[in-house]
């Protein structure tokens, strides 16, 4: 959900706009190491449109100052913690397996969710539908679609 | 004649294996980052045992629900379950937050059925002539066909243009990772081993619609959809009546779907988004496209259900498969005996024209497999509570982009894309330019790449470009796609002006 104010900066489009225009200065840097001029060819036509794309909208937020989209309300702390949670299952994948990783994933981005009170029902029901889904899911993409997900290297 | 393949078609054997088809499909089609080639491939094997007509029913049938099956998670999760589903994003996911989800779900049933239907007629009727078409595109037609697919941002990013502009060119960018197709350099990653496999546009696209819902949908106890009191059952009379109203869309979009599904390596993303862009365009006043217009989710639907028959136009006729899930089939036709090329209508037009009737069979049976599956997947996702959906959905996004290439990476690359989308979203950055560039940016490379070779080989660059009538042609189409919301903007107050 976003709403609009008018007559302010548009301080973070301009802010990602400045990002865009560093980004494709680095590409263009990196296209004078191709070895090939079919290479550098797109690259460097797209960078350099980035490039004016992004600077015409900072002059643009400048002169005509107007819509900002401004973000919504909610809890930063479960959206950091939802990034984190899958970012860390993922990253360890490798070491202690699909399904381990994949079951603690599931338990604290449950807790990540949980706005509703904690009862005994909830409590046993809904870890038990966490390990149904993450196993059925790793048995369906293992032996169904032959998808071999990663074994842990610890154990 | 067609009939009597069309009763050999319709065996209690071969319907069962298209009911089979249609809703094996549907399912996993369903499943953000399983897409239709993946459904045709897995399923392939099971089909080496049968008999030829069979075997080429069932793939027909998975491959035509698997498509339809993306429209699910694009209407309840805003997240395309297939790429050709992009666009259904678009006006679909709108029309679930306010409520209409079930009528969203129905209507995007009974569009595919009619894009199928209308795809699988020119594959009947038309195959030899239209395959000349695949002929006549050059790698210059593609390049301006991506164009006109990127002319989408004009619609994508109202009131935000140049917004929509950077997101684009970024998308493009981010294309442009990992190894040159053309020439193999390695592209902007920066000693990344990470980033050497590019950026998977299965996971870029779930990453960038999936992700920042996921974080709003944790960041607050609001339910994902409007819950309804009452059950309203499929809503088939009301979408029938929306269907009928957007009836020349419908079979606009079921034509573009056609033929672009008859140019190989464009598929079913290009045509939704070509279909949704035209429709976009026509639209009467008081529609109003991305923000839950009925109309954006028939377009979208209905064109990429049609390139199913387009695309085995090729395939069958010359051989060449117009659509990744094509060449999986092509490899199952060829396990089977049969030699595609000019002379497979007359040569085996037996086991030809049954696996055309069975594409009709399946068609058709996808309107009562899609209704019932549609009705029990929009159920589940609004019922079910947030701390269950929430990690569902998440879960669901980490095994299917591990899936596409089974590598961890990709899911890395889906999670970092997906948060760089959401923070770009709070400064009005919308993800489908980003996406769209992604999309299209091989497609664009490849043939802007090509095409700039052959002319500077000829020494008529100019020409090459701007010279060939199809390319002028879809050059209008783009510029018109791009300039008319704003002529039409200017047109209106016009007239209000002076009416006053």
């Amino acid at each position: 959900m976003q709403t609009e104010q008018t007559d302010r900066l548009d301080s973070r489009g301009i802010a990602a706009a400045a990002v865009f225009v560093l980004a494709g200065a680095v590409a263009l840097w990196d296209t004078t190491s191709y070895s090939d001029v079919d290479s550098a060819v797109f690259p460097r036509t797209v960078a350099i449109g980035l490039i004016v794309f992004s600077v015409s909208y900072i002059v643009y937020a400048f002169i005509r100052r107007g819509r900002r989209v401004q973000p919504s309300g909610g809890s930063s702390a479960r959206r950091v913690a939802l990034v984190a949670v899958m970012l860390g299952a993922v990253a360890a994948m490798p070491w202690i397996g699909f399904i381990l990783s994949g079951l603690a994933a599931f338990f604290c981005l449950t807790l990540a969710a949980m706005y509703d009170p904690w009862t005994r029902g909830r409590m046993v029901l809904y870890p038990l539908v966490g390990a149904v889904i993450v196993i059925g899911f790793f048995a369906l993409f293992r032996y169904g679609f032959l998808v071999p997900l990663p074994e842990g290297r610890l154990f | 004649m067609f009939a009597e393949h069309f009763a050999q078609a319709l065996t209690p054997l071969n319907i069962v294996f298209a009911l089979f088809g249609v809703a094996a499909g549907t399912i996993i089609g369903s499943i953000p980052g399983l897409t239709a080639t993946m459904a045709v491939a897995v399923l392939v094997p099971l089909t080496f045992t049968l008999d030829p007509a069979s075997a080429l029913i069932l793939l027909g049938a998975i491959y035509t629900g698997a498509i339809y099956g993306g429209a699910y998670s694009a209407i309840l999760l805003n997240t395309p379950g297939t790429p050709s589903a992009i666009a259904t994003t678009f006006d679909g996911y709108p029309m679930a937050k306010r409520g209409d989800g079930d009528l969203a779900v129905t209507i995007s049933c009974l569009a595919s059925v009619v894009g199928g239907l209308v795809g699988a007629a020119f594959l009947l009727t038309l195959s030899p002539p239209l395959s000349e078409v695949a002929l006549a595109f050059g790698p210059v037609e593609y390049f301006w066909l991506a164009i006109f697919g990127l002319s989408l941002i004009s619609a994508l990013s109202a009131g935000a243009l140049a917004k929509g502009l950077m997101g684009a060119a970024l998308g493009l960018l981010l294309s442009c990772i990992g190894v040159a197709e053309i020439s193999a350099d390695v592209r902007l990653t920066f000693g990344s081993q990470t980033m050497i496999g590019g950026i998977e546009v299965v996971s870029a696209l779930i990453g960038l619609y999936c992700i920042p819902v996921l974080i709003d949908l944790v960041a607050t106890p609001d339910r994902h959809l409007k819950v309804e009191t009452e059950a309203r059952g499929f809503r088939l009379a009301e979408a029938l009546r929306l269907v009928w109203r957007e009836k020349v869309n419908l079979i606009r979009s079921s034509v573009i779907g056609t033929v672009v599904g008859i140019l190989p390596g464009a598929g079913g993303s290009v045509a939704g988004l070509v279909s949704y862009s035209e429709a976009r365009r026509t639209a009467k006043p008081g529609q109003e496209y991305g923000k839950g217009e009925p109309g954006g989710i028939m377009a979208t639907e209905s064109a990429n259900n049609a390139t199913v028959g387009g695309g085995f136009i090729p395939t069958l006729v010359l051989g060449i498969p117009g659509t990744p899930p094509d060449a999986v089939i092509l490899g199952a036709l060829l396990v089977q005996g049969i030699r595609t090329g000019p002379q497979l209508f007359e040569a085996q037009g037996s086991i030809v024209y049954t696996f055309i009737a069975g594409l009709f069979l399946a068609t058709a049976l996808m309107l009562p497999v899609g209704l019932l599956i549609g009705r029990y997947a929009y159920k589940t996702i609004v019922t079910l509570p947030k701390a269950l959906l929430v990690p569902s959905v998440a879960f669901m996004t980490i095994i299917g982009s591990y899936a596409i290439r089974n590598s961890v990476s990709d899911v890395m690359i889906m999670i970092v894309l997906g948060t760089l989308g959401w923070v770009l979203s709070r400064a009005g950055i919308a993800a489908s330019p980003i996406v769209l560039g992604i999309i299209l940016g091989p497609i664009a490379e490849q043939g802007f790449v090509q095409a700039w070779t052959i002319g500077s080989a000829t020494g008529d660059l100019w020409g090459m470009f701007f010279g060939r009538p199809i390319s002028l042609g879809i050059i209008a189409f783009t510029l018109v796609s791009l300039f008319y919301p704003l002529m039409k903007g200017r047109f209106a107050r016009w007239r209000m002006r002076h009416a006053d």
